[in-house]
This record gives structure tokens, C-alpha cells and sequence, in this order.
């Protein structure tokens, strides 16, 4: 017997479960609601409303990676740092909200930065305005930060940890100062983790549609939001199933780009 | 001593990895109580074969026979051969006492057996008393014997060793090697060794099978193996040589730096050309005036026991090693005695077994 | 200390405020006894007590816990089972099947929902329970399985082969050294498995259908209608278990190798 069959239920599942239901969404994406072919579907996206809700998503998340980049890689740095390296505790606490549910991470947001939130209850008692901030866009970026700013963080850290000491004292050994250890060693080689953080903060801000139903209060749409009234509320599947297509081929096109700045895949998952 | 009873045999045996040729019609057969072992580069097919003797790989075609009968498609588990892996393979999750009653206890061999039985192997290794040790917290050395151990304790009729002692030290590799030879004597049963270590096959062997991209290049002991090598791939890989390419004019007379030597091959036919080996041992350094042939030192290593000078003479760089040192530069004349200028056929030709006895 | 550490401190300190204050103030607001925000009402339990009467939010929990437990126990089955296969396999239907199972991982949560939910709907399986729990088999099984390739690589190659040398046969050699070998990683492969279960939203939301709704469901609309003081209390329990249960993780290994 070869041991190769153990995988046998499991490439039959694989096949059912996550390449079929990739083959119904371009066939959905593909068809009239009749089921006749048609490109209808994806025409109908290049549209100044929908093309706006891309660009919002797409600087959204433009915008919450380079925050989240900005906050996490010192954070990351000084976790791993020889000041901080040993507080096991402090790095389990920083990485904690990762493994909270987001839904009760947003929620505590939004109850922070709502009209009557625990903010405007602090500016009113110190006597300020209070301000509006709930159902505006940076409502929403600061939720997605909020959310995913641990993510950026984790990645960072481990590829600094993993770095061999050594290669460090080589460089001061070389004549480096610190400024150039950091700039010419330290950054290059922490570039996977950097690419690995950029991917795990990117792709959920851009697809996410929860966050911004929560925070943005409805008032505008984010590209997910539109897919999932498609599904849930329009109930047209076939141009919820083409708008799926051009988020999977924006999430695609994105990975690669990114593989290409790490080309030793050493930030990614791939096999 | 080593039978005469033929144990294993391969025939016709060849190997191909999705293409690429590992063996290429290996024909081989192993005797009882016989050390035997597969000696050549890295990728020449060695591990390969022993692979297939333990049926951890199947031929592509040819015959696997264990006293006379078809082995070739009989799973590892129900073969009577042990194997010792190169990097040991001991199971972590188990200790040194498990790790050894492993076998037995696949084989539902009552407690007080098994206990006995690894019990006696531990002496045998002399490892008396580490029962309980986990097996990471071995050293190498120490793993290398549990390893044995736990093959042997299945007495098998053939142990398979693959490059058991590369992970050892040097000291250590000697000490194991003596110690692995004595095992097998006092046992008497079949090892077949794999190494790329010609020193270590020259010392525990009682047959060498030299081999080089999936041939068998020359098999017999390691003596012959030394004096006689059949080929300049097996001079060179066997020991230091000094390997010329020259030209038989006649029986016992060759010629090479543009002179005539006489020497002792014959049955080359006439003015054929030919590889000529001479060990930088057989080289004696004379007078400039009384050598064969006459050139320059141009450098001098200490090596130990001996120098080893290398000397530009009759257009060629010969190796030269000699207990007397003779300074760079210095003009020298060198001496080859007939009995040791040894006569190759250009050509490799694939090598099958039964010649030497 | 010196002015470094000091500096360095300080800004991590503001992160841990930044991410903190809110779950901070949310723990907090689930013990007023007032239903404002504004005003501290006195410590009370009466959103705690008020969950525990909450049936909708008790079938949710129910629900999420035997989803998480089931889809784990399979996910992990079949995803050890696979390793040891592939593992086996030559490299290049090895590779594919391991970059097929990447996509779901890398696949966007609301795409992977939404073309289950088509095919469910195609093959006119009524969504509600069961497509739930084959959803998240079906997002687990990836994770169990790229947690115990790992180990099934660090493994001495020869190891298998020791144990038919000795004498097991096929089945058993995997039973008796593969799998004890793996261990780790298939614990890592469960406790990551059961995690993402308890935790997940988006596939569940399309997949579940409007009838069984797990707790992410609940809290999501309970979220779009306004506050609701005993959500606070719902996610400071939730909080507590995840801190449990990362507690647990991490004390198997260390963080890093699990995220």
C-alpha cells in the first residue's frame, strides 16, 4: 500500500469544497441570470459608482497598511529589541486583540468613538465639543488600524527574531554605526516580515465589509459591502459572483506584486 | 570466516529515478558472513543499491535473490535484513530500551525475552545502564551504537550500514570501525557497508565493490583492490595516484614522458594507447644523474609520516611521497621499479563479479 | 534606565492604551448598572444575568461551540491523514495540491462565503447547520494541514523506513512513528482549527443561512442595531476565553509558530 493514499479523501474534499465553489462564481459571474453567457455582469462594474467604491476600498486600505506599518514596525523593533526581548508577557499582551473576536473589537470601538461614545463623554466633561466621528471614513481607518495593527506587528517580530545576532556584531565589526546596522542589515533583512504584515493588514482591509457597516453607520460602501448586498439584499448573484471575480483578481494581483519584493517566499506560506 | 555459499545475488539490476539512470545492470552476489563493502563518489548509486537489497526501493528491472529465492518484491518488513540508517533514524518519541525492543516487540516476543535480549545487545555496544535515556540526549556516538543495537537485535542474517560513522569524528570513526568489524566477526553474519571513505572500506572489508555512476567498477579484497586497480577511476579513488596517459609498444614495455620503462602487464597488443598509474609511494627519488627521469621540485608539504613532494619531470606533475625531504627547487632524479607501473585499459568497461575466486 | 528603554517603553505603552482602552472601557461598562454610558449606575451583574437569560444568544453559543468542535475533529482527521499523504507524494502533484489548498487560506473570507453559499444554493442544500459546519471544515482543514507538513519535513527521512525495517508494516509504521512524530504539529493544527471556528464571521454569515446563527452572527446584528449593554458582557466572557485558550497555546509553544 503507498502511504500516498491517505491523501485521497482529502484531495476529493479539496475538489468539492474549495475548487468547486470557485468553478459556480465564474460560472455565476459568467451568466445572465437566465443561465445564458454573457460579460454583462463584469461591463456593468466599470461604472463611476461602483469604480468609486473600488478606489475607496483600495485607499482605505492603502492608507491602514502604511498607519499600521508606521505604528508597528518600532513596536515590532522594540519588542524584539534587547530591551524588551525577554518580556514575554508584554509581546502575549500586544498580540492578545489578534485572537479576539473582530466583530467585539469594532464593537468596543464603536463604543468609544460613537455620538455619545466614551470620547465625547470625556470632551464633554472637560467641558470641549464633542466631535463627530462615527459614519466618516477615518471612523472606518481607525477601526481597520485598530483591528489590524497586531498583524503587522507579529510578522515584523518574528523575522527580527529570527535574525542571527551575529550578522548584526558583523556589521558593527565592519564599521557600521547603528543608523547604517539598521538601515543596511536590519531593514533588508526584515523585509518578509515586512511583505508578510503588508499581506495579512491589506487584504482583510480591502475586502472587509463588517467594519465598515459598523463604523461608517451605512453612509457610504466599501467594495465588500457591495458584494455582500448583492447576495443578501439585491439578490442579483451574477454580478455579486463578477464582483467576487475582480476581488479575487485584485487579491491575486496584489499577492504577486508582493511576492516579487520577496522573491525567497520566505514571508508567505507558499508551499 | 566468510562462506563460500552464495547469500545474495543481484541480477541485471537497474535503478531509474523518473529518468535518471542510478544503477545501470548491476550484477553482484554477497556471501554468507562476508564484509562486504560499496564504496565510491556521492550520487554513484551505492545507497541506491542497498536501498534495494533492503526494499525500501524496488528495481526497475533485474532480480533480488536471498539464498536462491526471488526477494525483489518482498516488502522491507518481511525481509531477515537490518538496516542502520545514516543519520541513525532512532525514533524520539521513544527511549533507548524502546527504541531497541522495537522489533521484538512487533514480533509479540514475550517481556522477559525482549528484556534479555535488549539487555545483551546494550552490552554488545556497550551501552550498559542507558536504558531510560531519551535518544536526543545522546551524542552522536552514542546514537550510532543504539542504532546498531537496534538492528542487531533482530539477529538478522544481513545488516546494512549506510554511512554509519559520517557523522562521527575522526578519532571516534577508527574506534567504531575496529569495534564494527569485531561486532560482525563475533556475530558472523553479513554486513554490507556503504562509504565513500576509502581508508574506512580499505580497513574493515573483506570485499570492496568499488562503483561509479551506477557501475560496478571493480570488486575483490582490499589488497587487490590497492595494487590492482582495474581502471584509473579506481586507482585514483582508491589511494593517491599518479595517473599518465601513455602508450603499450610491446609486452612489458611502456612508454610515457616521451621514454620507454619496462614493466610488468602484457596482453595490451602492440603501440595501443593506455592508462598508466604509479602511487607517489613507488616513487623513489635518486640522484639527478641515475633517475629515469629527472626534474625540478617545485613544492614540499610536511604530511606526518611522510613528504609529499610534488616534482615537474618528463613534462608532468608527479606526486611524490618520500620520508626524506628534499627542498623546493632542488633538481632530483626519480626511480620507478617495473612491478609498479600499472597498466590500464583506457576504456571503463562495466565490471561483474566472480573474477577472483 | 536608560533614556532608550525609557522612550521605548513609553511608546509601547501608548499601543497597549490604544488597543486596549476600549476593551478597557467595554469590560468595564458591562458591570454599570445604569444603561448609559454617561453615568456610572453602581457594580452590578445584571447584563451578565440577563445573557444567561438570553435564549437567542444561548442557541448562538451553542451552535458555535458544536460547529467549532466537529469541523475541528474532522478538519484534523483529514487534514493529518493528507500530510502524511502528500508528504509521500513526488514532488510536483505534491506541490499542486498544496498550493490548492493554499488558495482558501489566501482566498478573501467573504469570496470563500459567498461561492459556498452559490454552490450550496445550486445543489439545493438548504443553508442553515450543516452548510455551516461544511464550511468550516472546509476553511479548517487547510490550516491543520500546513501545520503538520512542517514537522512531517523536520522528520528524519529515514524514520519510516526504521520502522518496516523492524518489521512494521505500512499502517502501523505511521501509526507507531509518523503520527507520534507529527503530534505537535497536529495539536497546533487543532487548537489553530478550533480557534478560527469559534471565531469566525464572514463564511458563517453567508453560509448559515438566516435560521442558525452563531455567536459572531448575533453580535454583528446585535452590533447594527445599537449598543446593547449585554453584549458588553457577551465579549467580556469571550474575551476571558480567549485569554484561556491562549494561555493554553502558548504554553504548548511559542506564539509565533502558531499565528
Amino acid at each position: 500500500m503507498k502511504r500516498s493514499v491517505f491523501a485521497g479523501p482529502y484531495v476529493v474534499w479539496m475538489v468539492l469544497s474549495t475548487i468547486a465553489p470557485l468553478l459556480f462564481v465564474v460560472y455565476f459571474a459568467l451568466t445572465s441570470a437566465s443561465g445564458a453567457f454573457t460579460l454583462n455582469n463584469l461591463v456593468k462594474f466599470v461604472d463611476p459608482i461602483y469604480l468609486g467604491v473600488l478606489w475607496r476600498s483600495l485607499y482605505l486600505a492603502f492608507y491602514c497598511t502604511v498607519i499600521c506599518l508606521v505604528i508597528g514596525y518600532p513596536a515590532a523593533y522594540f519588542l524584539a529589541s534587547k530591551d524588551f526581548s525577554k518580556n514575554q508577557a508584554l509581546f502575549v499582551l500586544i498580540l492578545l486583540p489578534m485572537w479576539m473576536n473582530f466583530l467585539l473589537r469594532t464593537y468596543a470601538m464603536m463604543s468609544m468613538i460613537e455620538d455619545t461614545g466614551m470620547i465625547n463623554n470625556l470632551l464633554k466633561w472637560m467641558g470641549l465639543e464633542p466631535l463627530e466621528m462615527i459614519g466618516t471614513e477615518g471612523a472606518v481607518l481607525m477601526g481597520m488600524v485598530y483591528n489590524f495593527v497586531p498583524f503587522m506587528i507579529l510578522p515584523i517580530h518574528t523575522s527580527l527574531k529570527k535574525m542571527d545576532n551575529r550578522i548584526i556584531e558583523a556589521a558593527e565589526d565592519l564599521g557600521a554605526p547603528p543608523a547604517q546596522v539598521f538601515y543596511r542589515v536590519v531593514m533588508p533583512l526584515s523585509l518578509p516580515g515586512v511583505i508578510s504584515g503588508i499581506t495579512m493588514v491589506f487584504m482583510p482591509a480591502v475586502t472587509t465589509f463588517a467594519i465598515s457597516r459598523l463604523l461608517g453607520s451605512g453612509n457610504f460602501f466599501l467594495f465588500g459591502d457591495i458584494i455582500e448586498r448583492q447576495f443578501l439584499e439585491a439578490n442579483d448573484w451574477n454580478f455579486g459572483s463578477a464582483l467576487s471575480l475582480v476581488m479575487m483578481a485584485l487579491i491575486l494581483i496584489s499577492m504577486s506584486l508582493l511576492n516579487k519584493a520577496d522573491p525567497k517566499q520566505e514571508g508567505s506560506g507558499a508551499y | 570466516m566468510v562462506e563460500n555459499t552464495r547469500l545474495i545475488e543481484l541480477i541485471g539490476v537497474s535503478k531509474d529515478f523518473d529518468g535518471t539512470q542510478a544503477l545501470t545492470d548491476i550484477n553482484l552476489y554477497i556471501r554468507k558472513r562476508e564484509f562486504i563493502t560499496l564504496l565510491g563518489p556521492s550520487g554513484c548509486g551505492k545507497t541506491t543499491m542497498l536501498r534495494i537489497i533492503g526494499g525500501f526501493e524496488y528495481p526497475t528491472q533485474g532480480q533480488v535473490l536471498f539464498e536462491g529465492k526471488d526477494l525483489t518484491a518482498v516488502p522491507p518488513y518481511k525481509r531477515r535484513i537490518n538496516t542502520v540508517f545514516q543519520k541513525y533514524a532512532l525514533f524520539p518519541h521513544l527511549n533507548v530500551y524502546d527504541n531497541i525492543a522495537f522489533g521484538l516487540k512487533l514480533k509479540k516476543m514475550p517481556r522477559d525475552q525482549i528484556e534479555a535480549r535488549v539487555k545483551r545487545m546494550l552490552k554488545l555496544v556497550k551501552m550498559t545502564g542507558y536504558e531510560k535515556r531519551g535518544v536526543e540526549q545522546l551524542s552522536g556516538g552514542q546514537q550510532q551504537r543504539i542504532a546498531i543495537a537496534r538492528a542487531l537485535v533482530n539477529e538478522p542474517e544481513v545488516l546494512l550500514l549506510d554511512e554509519p560513522l559520517g557523522a562521527l569524528d575522526l578519532k571516534l570513526r577508527k574506534a567504531m570501525q575496529l569495534e564494527l568489524k569485531a561486532m560482525q566477526q563475533q556475530l558472523g553474519i553479513t554486513f554490507i557497508y556503504v562509504t565513500h571513505d576509502q581508508e574506512e572500506a580499505l580497513t574493515m572489508s573483506d570485499t570492496i565493490v568499488v562503483m561509479k555512476d551506477g557501475r560496478i567498477q571493480q570488486v575483490g579484497d582490499s589488497k587487490r583492490i590497492y595494487d590492482e586497480p582495474k581502471n584509473a577511476f579506481v586507482a585514483d579513488f582508491i589511494g593517491e595516484s599518479n595517473i599518465l596517459q601513455g602508450t603499450m609498444i610491446q609486452d612489458e614495455l611502456v612508454s610515457f614522458c616521451g621514454q620507454k620503462f619496462p614493466c610488468v602487464d602484457s596482453g595490451f597488443g602492440e603501440d595501443q594507447p593506455v592508462d598508466v598509474v604509479v602511487r607517489p609511494e613507488d616513487i623513489m627519488i635518486v640522484g639527478e644523474d641515475v633517475g629515469m627521469l629527472t626534474g625540478r621540485v617545485i613544492s614540499t608539504l610536511f604530511k606526518g609520516v611522510h613528504y609529499e613532494m610534488m616534482v615537474e619531470a618528463g613534462g608532468f606533475r608527479w606526486k611524490v611521497h618520500s620520508t626524506t625531504m628534499q627542498p623546493e627547487g632542488s633538481q632530483v632524479g626519480l626511480s620507478i621499479v617495473p612491478f609498479n607501473i600499472h597498466i590500464m585499459h583506457r576504456s571503463t568497461e562495466p565490471e561483474t563479479r566472480g573474477d577472483e575466486d | 534606565m536608560s533614556p532608550r528603554k525609557f522612550f521605548r517603553g513609553t511608546y509601547l505603552g501608548l499601543l497597549l492604551a490604544f488597543l486596549y482602552s476600549p476593551i478597557v472601557v467595554m469590560i468595564a461598562l458591562s458591570f454599570n448598572g445604569s444603561r448609559s454610558r454617561a453615568k456610572w449606575g453602581g457594580f452590578s451583574f445584571k447584563w451578565y444575568a440577563e445573557l444567561v437569560g438570553d435564549r437567542q444568544i444561548l442557541s448562538a453559543l451553542q451552535l458555535t461551540l458544536i460547529i467549532a468542535v466537529v469541523a475541528t475533529v474532522v478538519a484534523t482527521v483529514l487534514g493529518t491523514l493528507a500530510a502524511i499523504g502528500i508528504h509521500a507524494m513526488k514532488k510536483r502533484p505534491a506541490a499542486l495540491i498544496m498550493n490548492i489548498s493554499y488558495l482558501p487560506m489566501t482566498t478573501p473570507d467573504i469570496v470563500t462565503g459567498v461561492s459556498l453559499m452559490l454552490m450550496f444554493v445550486f445543489i439545493k442544500l438548504p443553508l442553515g447547520f450543516w452548510t455551516m459546519l461544511i464550511a468550516h471544515i472546509a476553511f479548517d482543514t487547510p490550516y491543520v494541514l500546513y501545520s503538520v507538513m512542517p514537522k512531517l519535513k523536520q522528520m528524519n527521512v529515514n524514520l519510516y523506513e526504521a520502522a518496516l525495517d523492524l518489521g512494521c508494516t505500512p499502517l502501523k509504521a505511521v501509526w507507531k512513528v509518523i503520527v507520534p512524530q507529527i503530534m505537535p504539529g497536529v495539536v497546533t493544527g487543532a487548537l489553530l482549527s478550533f480557534t478560527m471556528s469559534l471565531d469566525d464571521f464572514v463564511i458563517s454569515y453567508f453560509t448559515g443561512g438566516s435560521t442558525d446563527k452563531n455567536l459572531s452572527m448575533v453580535i454583528y446584528s446585535a452590533a447594527r442595531r445599537g449598543i446593547e449593554p449585554s453584549i458588553y458582557a457577551l465579549s467580556t466572557i469571550m474575551f476571558l476565553v480567549v485569554l484561556a485558550l491562549l494561555i493554553v497555546i502558548n504554553k504548548r509553544s511559542s506564539l509565533e509558530n502558531v499565528a
